[in-house]
């Protein structure tokens, strides 16, 4: 058969593009990052409504307004200080925090200072912020627990001091709904972040901790991190014996692997993935991380939920130590916008502490530009 | 000596006691590149261990530590970890270190930070191993050893392997095939170009000569 020449010409054409394509493909393999990042979710954003943010720079407006001009330097940072990480669990007298102090204001100024805290979180994290103080207060008057350290010992000012009024607060930045501001609440056993950024909130990193992890108040028996404990349980009890294996970890952990002073790493993930379990169990492991999640307001707390769900094929579930609640255990949740650890300390199932982080979000990193 | 041998030790050694008060925690991270693992290390003695702790580092006694002793307690601990990337030991260099006052350390908060660094001939695309073995002060420690996810994409970790007191780590990684820079990358798309033309170019060629070669040949008359 006989063939024009433009009809060759198009042939080698094809040939010479199909060539090219394969000499690309060979050059530049589709590899697991370009997959990874065709792959990835959208930016870590927890939406509130334009409200609830206006609600929250009403509080701290009415905050600030409730100080002298001396007290509203101490307790005032720039948005980008060094003050930002400068958080931690550790007690007074052996972490010093800057900001305001609980113990030196009015009680129209904690007043002032605790609605801002109600304003910014959810009714259930209020609740467990609350719970977590009064535990502390608790622990002061045990003198001190059995792992916490001894109250009156060495360090700046006297020694180890716990208790209601060794709570601080910072503002960072000036409150408002359109430009970066953040509230830092916390002390022993607690580190609540909050950036506000327009009509969103993110909470992460923040360490709700408890010790003790069980008490008695006005007859009222309390665990400020129960749920967190008695979801976790329930949830290693719930997978099958294929899934636990996958899901406990063969080593024993100690403590937080990404505490403070952790900021921005990622570990390798390890246990089971998510996919792999059934939608009952996935819904069990949702529920673990709004125990933390759900600390911040409603609506940022939906939002981030939203994104947690979406990223759940990718997130997995760790288990290290005894499944029968009440012994020590430690279990972490990872995903790709989320790490949630829960470490008992020391041996001691009274003393807990655990972290929340997004690693791609941690004080609102993908909404603040530098 | 052989990392089984070192984990067979290990496992004789009676375990710390329940709380961190008694505890010596050593908490490392390994972040893992193409040719260097760094090192991540941190080491917090429980207050009722803090004593001790100092006086391994303030041989000389006047309590305080200086950047002689630091450096000397730093260098004998990574002594005691052994690194080895696929199959072969590989040095590991002190880079950086801070040490916390002692009366930090005495209420068993008290951090001392060292960071290191250990290099090995770049690893090419395929798979590699990396394994971590802590033996420092195992009579009086808990450990905790993580590997970090790369920084470099083309870096992917398997599942760490580890011993029931996280003594050590083992894992395996794959290095993937793929340009490093962007100026390599601009240097490979043009060869890639060039070449593309040149296959077209040669493409042409050989289809008209055998097209032509096909055709009958005409009957040249004078």
């Amino acid at each position: 058969m006989r063939m024009s020449r433009p009809a060759w010409t198009a042939r080698s054409l094809a040939l010479g593009a199909a060539a090219f394509s394969a000499a690309l493909f060979l050059v530049f393999p589709v590899t697991a990052e370009s997959q990874q990042r065709a792959g990835l979710p959208p930016a870590a954003v927890s939406a509130t409504t334009g409200s609830v943010t206006a609600r929250v720079v009403d509080a701290a407006n009415a905050f600030l307004a409730s100080l002298n001009a001396a007290e509203r330097t101490k307790c005032t940072f720039d948005f980008n200080s060094k003050q930002r990480t400068g958080w931690s669990n550790l007690p007074t007298g052996i972490f010093q925090r800057n900001g305001l102090r609980f113990g030196d204001m009015t009680s129209r100024q904690r007043a002032a200072a605790l609605a801002l805290v109600a304003a910014a979180l959810s009714r259930e994290g209020y609740q467990k912020v609350t719970d977590i103080m009064n535990g502390d207060e608790v622990l002061k008057n045990a003198g001190g627990g059995r792992t916490g350290g001894r109250p009156g010992g060495r360090g700046p000012g006297g020694g180890i001091r716990f208790g209601l009024d060794e709570y601080y607060i910072a503002l960072l930045g000036p409150p408002s709904t359109t430009t970066p501001w953040m509230i830092q609440f916390g002390g022993h056993h607690l580190a609540i972040n909050v950036t506000v950024v327009g009509s969103n909130s993110i909470m992460t990193p923040s360490l709700p901790a408890a010790q003790p992890a069980k008490y008695t108040l006005n007859g009222q028996t309390i665990r400020p991190l129960g749920h967190e404990n008695d979801k976790g349980f329930a949830l290693i009890n719930a997978l099958n014996a294929a899934q636990q294996k996958r899901a406990i970890l063969n080593y024993a952990v100690t403590d937080l692997v990404l505490g403070p002073g952790n900021d921005g790493k990622v570990i390798q993930p390890e246990g089971i993935l998510a996919s792999e379990l059934d939608a009952r169990q996935q819904s069990m492991l949702l529920d673990v991380a709004h125990e933390w999640v759900g600390i911040l307001n409603d609506e940022a707390a939906a939002a981030k939920m939203a994104e947690i769900k979406a990223n759940l094929p990718k997130t997995y579930f760790a288990w290290s130590g005894s499944t029968k609640n009440g012994e020590l255990a430690y279990y972490r949740v990872q995903g790709p916008t989320v790490i949630i650890e829960y470490a008992p300390q020391q041996g001691d199932v009274d003393h807990i502490h655990t972290i929340y982080r997004d690693p791609t979000n941690d004080y609102g990193a993908t909404l603040v530009k530098p | 000596m052989p990392l089984a041998v070192l984990c067979a030790w290990l496992a004789t050694v009676p375990s710390a006691g329940a709380h961190r008060v008694d505890e010596y925690l050593q908490a490392t991270r390994l972040s893992i590149d193409l040719e260097r693992v760094d090192l991540e290390i941190d080491l917090t003695a429980g207050a009722a261990m803090a004593s001790k702790v100092f006086a391994w580092i303030d041989t000389n006694r006047d309590g305080e530590i200086s950047a002689a002793e630091g450096e000397a307690y730093a260098l004998e601990m990574l002594r005691s970890i052994v690194l080895i990337v696929d199959g072969r030991p590989v040095r590991i260099a002190l880079v950086d270190t801070s040490f916390p006052k002692f009366r930090d350390m005495s209420l068993g908060v008290g951090t001392i930070r060292l960071r290191a660094t250990a290099r090995f001939p770049a690893a090419g695309a395929g798979l590699h191993q990396v394994s971590f073995l802590n033996t420092h002060r195992p009579e009086s420690s808990v450990y905790l050893v993580n590997a970090l996810v790369p920084a470099n994409p083309r870096i992917q970790l398997s599942d760490p392997q580890r011993d029931h007191a996280q003594y050590g780590l083992t894992l395996d990684f794959r290095v993937m095939a793929g340009a490093t820079t962007p100026l390599y990358r601009a240097f490979a798309l043009l060869e890639l170009v060039m070449a593309g033309w040149l296959l077209l170019r040669f493409g042409y060629v050989l289809a008209y000569d055998v097209a032509r070669r096909l055709r009958p040949s005409r009957l040249v008359v004078n």
